[in-house]
């Protein structure tokens, strides 16, 4: 413990040595330099290499190869870092004087690269290839914002998302089957009952990893349904003036405490991580499991035809889908010599072929008119989202609201599942967070 | 440089050595003092590069305001403001204390008990309970932290063993609990650090004089007399060494909690090397990380400082 604790400490002033020496290499992009010039959507013939780096995969690497497919002349080189580092690493390699040409793009490390220039405004291209008609519109909103990077959802584009997610509820058909459950939750009435009659056999009905995000997603599956969601999304984007201390987050946060009472979610939440959380779901410990498609592969190879998936429903039946949802995206350094070539990269994540690419590796197709064949749970989640880009209801996850909103937003939880926390100072904290970084 | 690594080869400077006069004499003994820095350089470079810049480094850091890639402008105090006027400080800091509990003073106390079972002459299977205490620090503690992590959960082996002996209704899973997630956190430093201890101790009770115990058993002490007129007294430096270590490990805490349970639930465990680690990290704030760093340095020499000055003072 004491030499690891304390190499650790010593590595953050080391690093942060090593960036001091590249910032100062790096003199900061001019204000001129943010928007590509030359633009065009024709793409060289002669060799080119492109430097990639990513940290998702799947889909990075297969996207890749789709693209070399297409344009055998453009050789991607990817590198990849391990989403723990890739913060770090990415801020630092793109000030550098030798930048990769494409990054995925990451809103922690875009706070800082955005304001600093190294990143280019892709407006430019955003009208030469028309991608407002190509990508769903939600998902290029969360992926802008203003020139200091405090504000989404406005401003210039600065990546364009290479695959979506979406945040919907998995459950075991077998258990909800045995609780006498035959058809998936139209209304959040609905899905109470259901709720009632799993514990009622028997069934524990959540699986919750509190101990770290799983917690917080079901209070913003919650949120999604009982407030409204302009408020939702101009809070995260930071636009002034939004707050999160709204009837219907308030009354989210009140649930996650009365499902906890009422043991739908088990007590031992704040111990679990999100990992033994979708252990315990998939070994049916629990009937029902809030996350992502992301998941989707992994769960399907375990439970195969035992598993369906839907969306956290909403108040009233015919209301409008709404469901949280980031993307897999992609940036262009501002100091690269292929800018075209790395658009057309860009470019190539509405095609066709990459929607089959996306599809395959779990992820949503950006280009959702595409059908790709897909079975079982994977079906349901892809009709699911269809659904939600359609009612234009894909907003961000909280916690792109304010750098430290992940530490308050997983705390805040914690002490609403220990029953510690009250729903009003849950928010009150979320805001304070929100306060301090935006006002 | 290479001019006096020349001049101080051995054989010249034995020849020189009919000939001293003052002067001469004066002479060598700078060059015998530059020959000597000369010999500490490398190691000095490794330390000053490595240890001293950063920490300095650290300490400017605290006074600017920086996110990692622009022009960083200097701030005075304002990140020292911050961290002191932060409602996650205090109890962190306390946080802390407690852990000094787990993590020094109850496997010090333990690794004393151990020793006293242990010593005096070669028990069998001596070697067996040193590898078996000592295992727990071999371990990486990240894979330490995340096999409690399942031992202390809501069907893990403690709880199972708590449903064997019919204490049921206290199971719980115990670090997601909001009042005993820190003591649960905390005995996972004990076990971790007991082994440390007892090894210190038992080398150090290896050199005491067995005519001494001798005198005890012939005063007619048992080995409980034994223990606090002989034992205790002679491991003093041992016992100030193990505090010292286990002190620094409780106050800079980090990689344990990060796996285990990353400060919650509810901030319940936090530790002041985790808030560095989220200020740098999560919110891109190294000036703030900075002052956090160095506060929590000062704080860790000034215990160490008290814990000596209470070791001298028994003397």
């Amino acid at each position: 413990m004491k030499s690891s604790s304390r190499t650790f400490r010593a590595m953050i002033p080391v690093s942060v040595a090593a960036l001091v020496v590249l910032a100062g290499c790096a003199g900061g992009g001019s204000s001129d330099s943010d928007k590509p010039n030359d633009v065009s959507t024709k793409v060289t013939s002669k060799p080119v290499t492109l430097n990639l780096a990513y940290t998702d995969d799947p889909p990075t690497n297969a996207l890749i190869d789709a693209f070399r497919k297409k344009h055998p002349n453009i050789t991607i080189k990817a590198q990849q870092t391990p989403f723990s580092d890739y913060v770090k690493s990415i801020k630092l390699s793109m000030a550098s004087s030798t930048p990769p040409d494409i990054a995925e793009y990451n809103p922690g490390a875009m706070r800082a690269l955005v304001p600093a220039g190294l990143i280019y405004d892709l407006e430019p291209y955003a009208k030469a290839y028309s991608w407002n008609d190509s990508f769903p519109a939600s998902s290029l909103e969360v992926l802008s914002s203003d020139k200091k990077a405090k504000e989404y959802g406005t401003g210039g584009l600065y990546a364009v998302p290479g695959a979506l997610s979406v945040l919907g509820v998995y459950y075991n058909k077998d258990l909800v089957s045995k609780a006498g459950i035959s058809e998936t939750p139209a209304t959040l009435a609905d899905f109470e009952a259901d709720l009632k009659k799993v514990k009622d056999s028997g069934t524990t009905p959540f699986s919750l990893g509190g101990l770290q995000v799983g917690g917080f997603q079901l209070w913003n599956a919650l949120t999604n349904s009982l407030g409204d969601v302009t408020q939702y999304r101009d809070w995260v984007y930071g636009k002034s003036g939004s707050s999160i201390e709204t009837a219907g987050a308030k009354e989210a946060a009140q649930k996650v405490s009365d499902w906890v009472k009422a043991g739908y979610v088990p007590q031992s939440a704040n111990a679990t991580a999100d990992s033994d959380a979708q252990a315990d779901f998939v070994n049916g410990k629990s009937a029902y499991l809030i996350t992502g498609n992301w998941a989707a592969s992994a769960i399907q190879k375990e439970m195969g035809d035992d598993v369906g998936f839907f969306l956290f429903p909403q108040k009233t039946a015919d209301a409008d889908k709404i469901a949280s949802g980031a993307s897999v995206a992609f940036s262009i350094s501002s100091k690269t010599k292929h800018p075209n070539e790395a658009a057309a990269f860009l470019d190539f994540m509405s095609s066709p072929e990459a929607a089959k690419v996306q599809v395959e590796s779990g992820f949503m197709p950006v280009d959702t008119e595409t059908a790709v064949e897909t079975s079982g749970v994977l079906a349901d989640i892809s009709g699911a989202f269809k659904s939600v880009v359609e009612d234009n209801g894909i907003v961000p996850f909280p916690d792109f609201a304010a750098p430290d909103m992940i530490d308050k937003l997983t705390a805040g939880v914690q002490g609403l599942l220990s029953d510690k926390t009250t729903a009003p100072d849950y928010l009150a904290s979320l805001q304070e967070s929100w306060n301090s970084f935006h006002e | 440089m290479s001019d006096d690594v020349t001049r101080v080869v051995p054989g010249r400077a034995q020849v020189r050595l009919g000939t001293t006069t003052a002067a001469v004499r004066t002479r060598r003994r700078t060059r015998g003092r530059a020959t000597a820095l000369l010999y500490i350089l490398p190691a000095a470079a490794v330390y000053l590069g490595f240890a001293i810049w950063p920490a300095l480094n650290t300490a400017y850091l605290s006074f600017v305001e920086w996110d990692g890639i622009s022009p960083s402008t200097w701030v005075g105090l304002e990140n020292y403001r911050t961290i002191f006027t932060s409602p996650t400080l205090g109890p962190a800091l306390w946080h802390g204390l407690v852990l000094i509990i787990f993590f020094a003073i109850i496997p010090c106390a333990f690794g004393l008990f151990l020793t006293a079972l242990l010593q005096g002459g070669n028990r069998r299977g001596m070697t067996a309970f040193r590898v078996i205490y000592f295992l727990p620090q071999v371990l990486p503690l990240v894979a330490v932290g995340i096999t409690w992590r399942w031992l202390y959960s809501s069907d893990g082996l403690i709880n199972q063993g708590l449903d064997l002996v019919g204490l049921d209704g206290i199971t719980r899973a115990w670090l997601g609990d909001y009042d005993y997630a820190l003591i649960a956190l905390g005995l996972i430093g004990t076990w971790a650090m007991t082994g440390l201890c007892m090894v210190l101790f038992l080398a150090g009770a290896q050199k005491i004089d067995v005519s001494l115990y001798e005198a005890v058993a012939l005063d007619g002490g048992g080995s409980i007399r034994k223990f606090f007129t002989v034992t205790l007294p002679a491991l003093r430096g041992e016992i100030t060494i193990a505090s010292v270590i286990t002190t620094i490990a409780a106050l800079a805490s980090f990689d344990l909690v990060f796996v285990t349970t990353n400060g919650g639930p509810a901030n319940q465990t936090t530790v002041p090397g985790l808030l560095v680690y989220r200020l740098a990290f999560n919110e891109g704030n190294i000036g703030a990380a900075s002052a956090l760093a160095v506060l929590l340095t000062l704080m860790v020499l000034t215990v160490i400082t008290l814990i000596r000055l209470l070791a001298r003072e028994k003397a």
